[in-house]
């Protein structure tokens, strides 16, 4: 692996993240509630929730600029935010891209780059190496109305990153671009955060972008963390419902004793995880598969190119969302049987 | 300002640990709250002496009511009248295909330049023997009588100077209407003329009605015009009875005072309960073809622009160009040398740069307050600010004077620069506060934070990010109340140290002593330079002022 800042001398390693019993609340109910969540140097973690459920403020309370009610915040071994003590956040050494960029608009790109290095390194080489990264050497002395959205991203991307942060936090960094500026930029940056090895926190509210860029994910709900895991453990064993539904599609059969086998409409299937009382069976649209025969008919047909999700009506039960190959063999109103075809589901207590 | 419940000292460092981004910090709380009162001590002191003083059983004299009841009767008039114009040029040169649109639309504020004593004196002295019209007319044999003089010729002159007041905004507004909401109108079954009623005409009406209270402030304070068409008003009053009969002029400026404030406040109260749509479009507005109404239209417009702009300045420059032929001519020398001139240009330079440095700079900090944080602190001092723009030149003026005779341990003011410069930031202090925090709000709060993250402390960030990001808005703040400095006439007459002569006190002066030649050149002078500074301001930087 490439030596993260470039020359071997000036290697920083990066810090973890520690936060412990985090509150936050403003006037009204609380948007953060005991929080606590540990970060590995090096980890790229995505805090995942729907609008309004903390994850933003989080972020800045991360950074210094919220002030929370209760709770730590420790940058590797330093604690920068606990009762009574309070770093400001100029002095914290975390780097954030903002949603827009937040480029300084009357300095030219370099100059933006090079402004939060130390008063005798601004001059030096260092802003240019930080342009070199993210590739856009060519454009520094543009200014920045003169870029494009994702040209601005990568140049805030190298400001952060050029004073050498322990943490590099990412505030919905491609939400303002359009959809194939956002997949290309997003390849970049994560290949850029992988290489570099930067601890880095990014805010998101797209399934897919947790998924696609964090080692592991946080899912935040109404101030609290719901879960944390590897997108693998959120999709495969979600710890609630709730998780359930907002990561991916979900079908949910009620189960009055999950434990070995359950008795669906879609017939007997394989409890892996189960519980005690009375739970939902998750399954996957992808755990089931469109069957000669006639219990149900076909509703809806959303064709996405690389599979198509098709909805069906079951005679006897729900509607269900089973994800088949692009090669369609269905139309809407046909008649068809659903059958189970993954390995095992989980059981969700109610 | 920290709100400390009456618990534990854990909890209070809690409470203290919560003062957030919301609350404003100390300095900046105890700033403003510093500035207001300051600004509120005019108009305190006025009030504090008309009721010591007994000028409040003055006021229940009817003679003592007929000037306050011709001061409103004024500026009603005035207020209708610059809100019909006003608007009804705005329509057309931004919503109509009038001919030479562009040409008008530079044009039609320009009457600003006049301060509103020369643009009566204009008109005064061109109606005179010797003055354009009264001789470009005696060519032709006749003898022209007409003077202007009383309500009628305060209301002209006030209405002619007064009526960009209510353009700008007006024409602004019609500007960035978005053309959705007429082609709606008219896809659900409007006439054209019933668009402009149903929708055009209220989505402007607050508009308008910024406009016309601007135009009230600006007829109820009004000195100069009043003085020379011989109409009384409250100024009039308390301007003649400053030195011998106190109580009488302070009971008047009370009654100004009263007036001015309660008109803002209605406005304001009005203004909070309208609802207008956010203008976001950058789409161009739909365009009225007039047809055969071009003509007239253009006529119109013509005329006013003719009668507001060109013809003071003729006027002015008649009566200038003669006095330096008479001199040339060794008939009569002229009572003013290039040295007066230099001087007074100077001064007045001088003066309203200061003037405009210092207010931009004590207005920062509210404009901070007010776009940064939300607290009741805010809205009180704004409104203080806002108190101290309805108070008219005159009461500002005379409320100093008397304050700095009689407070004694600040007698070494009278009659000193800090006080002229003081009187100017209460008078002018609103119209920095309005740019600023526009300036304020243009810099993004992220700018800061990521400022700040990148180790930037409050000073650097201050100097590096906000002053430049908000330069283009604070130097338009500064533009707006240099143009005000200088163009002021009772304030720096009254208040102005001994011996130092600005061009309006010259020009006052001047004007009655009867040497209109002098006051010719004297004027041009100054609306020479108040033009560059208006077409710099309006013509070039309209958006900053929004």
């Amino acid at each position: 692996m490439m030596n993260i800042w470039g020359t071997p001398d000036d290697a920083v390693a990066p810090s973890g993240l520690s936060v412990r019993d985090l509150s936050v609340a403003y006037e009204g109910p609380p948007v953060l509630i005991d929080l606590s969540l540990d970060i590995a140097p090096g980890e790229l973690v995505a805090l995942l929730g729907p609008s309004g459920c903390g994850k933003t403020t989080l972020l800045r309370t991360i950074a210094g600029l919220e002030h929370p009610a209760s709770g730590s915040v420790a940058v590797g071994n330093r604690v920068v935010t606990s009762n009574g003590h309070f770093v400001p956040p100029e002095r914290r050494r975390i780097g954030m891209v903002f949603q827009d960029g937040a480029l300084f608009p009357h300095l030219d790109v370099r100059r933006n780059v090079a402004y939060g290095l130390p008063r005798s390194e601004r001059n030096s080489s260092r802003a240019n190496e930080a342009l070199d990264m993210v590739g856009l050497s060519e454009v520094a002395n543009r200014m920045p109305n003169t870029l494009s959205g994702g040209q601005q991203q990568r140049v805030a991307l190298a400001r952060a990153l050029a004073p050498r942060p322990g943490v590099l936090l990412l505030d919905e960094p491609f939400s303002n671009l359009d959809t194939t500026l956002r997949l290309r930029v997003r390849a970049e940056m994560h290949r850029l955060l992988v290489d570099l090895g930067v601890t880095t926190v990014f805010v998101t509210h797209d399934q897919e972008e947790a998924f696609v860029l964090g080692d592991r994910v946080a899912v935040l709900h109404e101030g609290h963390l719901a879960q944390v895991g590897t997108p693998d453990d959120l999709y495969r064993r979600p710890a609630d419902r709730w998780v359930a539904t907002f990561v991916g599609d979900a079908n949910l059969f009620r189960c009055n004793r999950p434990s070995g086998s359950c008795q669906t409409p879609i017939g007997e299937i394989p409890v892996l995880v189960g519980s005690d009382g009375p739970a939902d069976l998750l399954l996957r649209p992808e755990d089931l598969a469109l069957t000669e025969g006639s219990s149900g008919t076909v509703e809806l047909i959303e064709y996405y190119g690389h599979d198509a999700m098709v909805h069906v009506q079951l005679d006897n039960g729900p509607s269900l969302k089973v994800r088949t190959n692009a090669d369609l063999l269905h139309r809407r109103g046909d008649r068809v049987a659903v059958s189970y075809i993954g390995s095992g589901a989980v059981a969700l207590g109610l | 300002m920290t709100t400390t419940p009456k618990t534990t000292p854990s909890a209070r460092r809690v409470a203290r640990y919560q003062t957030g981004t919301g609350r404003p910090p100390w300095q900046l709380s105890g700033s403003a709250v510093f500035i207001a009162v300051l600004f509120a001590l005019p108009g305190g002191y006025v009030v504090w002496r008309a009721i010591t003083g007994g000028s409040l059983s003055l006021l229940l004299e009817g003679r003592a009511l007929r000037p306050l009841w011709r001061t409103i009767q004024l500026a009603v008039l005035v207020s209708v009248s610059t809100a019909i114009l006003g608007t009804a040029l705005a329509w057309l040169t931004v919503r109509t295909d009038l001919p030479l649109r562009r040409l008008w639309r530079v044009l039609a504020p320009l009457p600003l330049v006049y301060p509103s004593f020369i643009g009566a004196a204009a008109f005064h002295s061109g109606l005179t023997p010797g003055g354009i019209v009264h001789d470009l007319v005696g060519q032709f044999g006749f003898n022209l009588e007409l003077r202007l003089h009383g309500l009628t010729g305060a209301w002209l002159v006030l209405t002619l100077f007064a009526y960009p007041y209510v353009y700008l905004p007006v024409a602004a507004r019609l500007a960035t209407l978005p053309s959705s909401l007429e082609e709606n109108a008219r896809l659900l079954g409007d006439r054209p003329f019933q668009v402009f009623r149903r929708v055009v005409l209220p989505q402007t009406t607050s508009s308008i009605a910024a406009g016309s209270l601007l135009v009230f402030l600006y007829t109820v304070s009004d000195f100069g015009a009043v003085h020379l068409m011989r109409f009384e008003t409250l100024t009039q009053t308390i301007y003649r009875n400053r030195l011998f009969d106190q109580t009488r002029a302070f009971g008047m400026a009370f009654l100004l005072l009263a007036l001015a404030l309660l008109v803002v406040a209605a406005e304001r109260t009005v203004a909070r309960r309208s609802a207008q749509i956010e203008v976001t479009g950058d789409r161009s507005p739909l365009n009225v073809a007039l047809g055969l109404w071009r003509i007239p239209a253009a006529a119109s417009c013509s005329l006013i622009v003719g009668l507001a702009l060109f013809a003071p300045a003729l006027s002015l420059a008649d009566w200038g160009l003669f006095g330096w032929l008479q001199q040339r001519r060794g008939l009569a020398a002229l009572r003013l040398d290039w040295g007066d001139l230099a001087s007074a240009t100077w001064s007045t330079v001088w003066i309203s740069s200061v003037t405009a440095v210092i207010a931009v700079a004590v207005m920062l900090p509210i404009a901070y307050l007010l776009a940064r944080h939300r607290s009741r602190l805010g809205g009180v001092v704004n409104s203080v600010v806002i108190a101290g723009f309805a108070m008219p030149g005159l009461v500002v003026a005379i409320s100093l004077i008397f304050w700095t005779l009689h407070a004694s341990p600040f007698e070494f003011l009278i009659g000193s620069m800090p006080v002229l410069v003081f009187a100017y930031i209460v008078h002018f202090g609103a119209q920095a506060v309005r740019t600023a925090q526009v300036a304020v709000t243009s810099v993004p709060k992220r700018m800061d934070d990521a400022a700040r993250l990148l180790g930037a402390n409050r000073l650097r960030r201050l100097i590096t990010v906000e002053l430049p990001i908000m330069a283009p808005g604070l130097t338009a703040g500064a533009g707006l109340v240099m143009l005000s400095t200088m163009k002021e006439l009772p304030a720096t007459l009254l208040v102005a140290p001994m011996g130092f002569r600005t061009l309006t006190v010259e020009i006052w002066d001047t004007y009655e002593a009867l040497y209109l030649a002098e006051m010719g050149i004297l004027a041009l002078v100054l609306v020479a330079i108040s033009a560059v500074l208006t077409w710099y301001l309006v013509v070039r930087r309209a958006n900053h002022l929004a």
